[in-house]
């Protein structure tokens, strides 16, 4: 049994699963699900959209290299059965795979650790910046000291009142 | 390529015409394009006659697999919109193949084994 990946999204393709297009120059392209395989009707390309693992490989999301990649490939030669082979292979499966993942999580802590500090930075900046709209321009330092040294000037209320009244 | 069917009365579904569906089956891909474009200088032949294609088949543009009448025409196409957005293309990385898939999922490259026969 051969699992292949979709051309589009590399997701597992299983057998019986998805759809495959033979082009007339006999190069093969198999789909997953009927999403990649109308996104490649569109001719899209995997590495612009945003959900494919090209993408994500290419944009530093996932992780790129490591020594774990090395043990899943395409093997065109056949090989000779062998029961302890097999017993150890299935074995070291699940061992990898738990590497992988933990590396993969430690690789997404990392890009995470440099979005903290970019995002502080940022911050600051856009307080420097800012810092106006917190503060109104007649409170600043300087208009505060003007405020409290200027004395009162008395404003006179009756007149404006009377004539209010007279246009009633 | 193709055609719009000029006497046809529902408007919106004007490219369901044969000949536009035959050309898009015709047209090669960009990962053919592609491999076409890189090929070193001595391995490309001359064009052949093929009395079937425009101009007998002699005024080809590469990029946009097209064949056209006469020298004029095909000039005219190299000035055009489309051949030079299809320039900007095929100048940038490589298409997209299985092997990127492949990679993109976590495997190695693919193993074919010892070389049986020497060359």
């Amino acid at each position: 049994m051969r699992l292949e990946k979709c051309w589009f999204c590399s997701s597992t393709v299983y057998p019986g699963h998805g759809i495959q297009f033979v082009r007339n120059d006999a190069k093969i392209f198999r789909f997953c699900r009927s999403k990649c395989h109308k996104n490649f009707k569109m001719k899209r390309n995997p590495r612009k959209v945003k959900w494919t693992k090209a993408y994500r490989r290419l944009h530093g999301k996932d992780m790129t290299q490591d020594a774990t990649f090395e043990f899943e490939r395409k093997r065109n030669r056949p090989e000779r059965y062998d029961r302890n082979l097999t017993e150890n292979t299935l074995k070291a499966i699940k061992v990898i795979d738990k590497v992988r993942s933990r590396r993969g999580e430690k690789h997404i802590q990392n890009r995470l650790k440099v979005r903290v500090a970019k995002d502080r930075k940022e911050a600051i900046k856009e307080l420097d910046q800012q810092i106006h709209i917190l503060i109104a321009p007649g409170a600043t330092v300087k208009g505060a000291s003007a405020a409290t040294t200027s004395p009162k000037v008395p404003v006179k209320v009756q007149q404006e009142s009377n004539e209010n009244r007279m246009e009633e | 390529m193709g055609g719009k069917c000029p006497h046809r009365r529902v408007k919106k579904r004007r490219y369901s015409h044969k000949t536009f569906r035959l050309a898009k089956f015709l047209v090669k891909g960009d990962d053919a394009v592609y491999d076409e474009l890189k090929k070193p200088e001595d391995e490309k032949t001359a064009l052949p006659l093929d009395e079937d294609l425009p101009g007998m088949g002699q005024y080809y543009c590469l990029h946009c697999d097209r064949y056209f009448a006469n020298v004029a025409v095909r000039d005219e196409h190299f000035k055009t919109k489309r051949h030079k957005k299809r320039l900007k293309v095929m100048a940038g990385s490589a298409p997209h193949t299985q092997i990127d898939a492949d990679l993109a999922a976590g495997m190695g490259m693919p193993d074919n084994g010892p070389k049986l026969m020497s060359m």
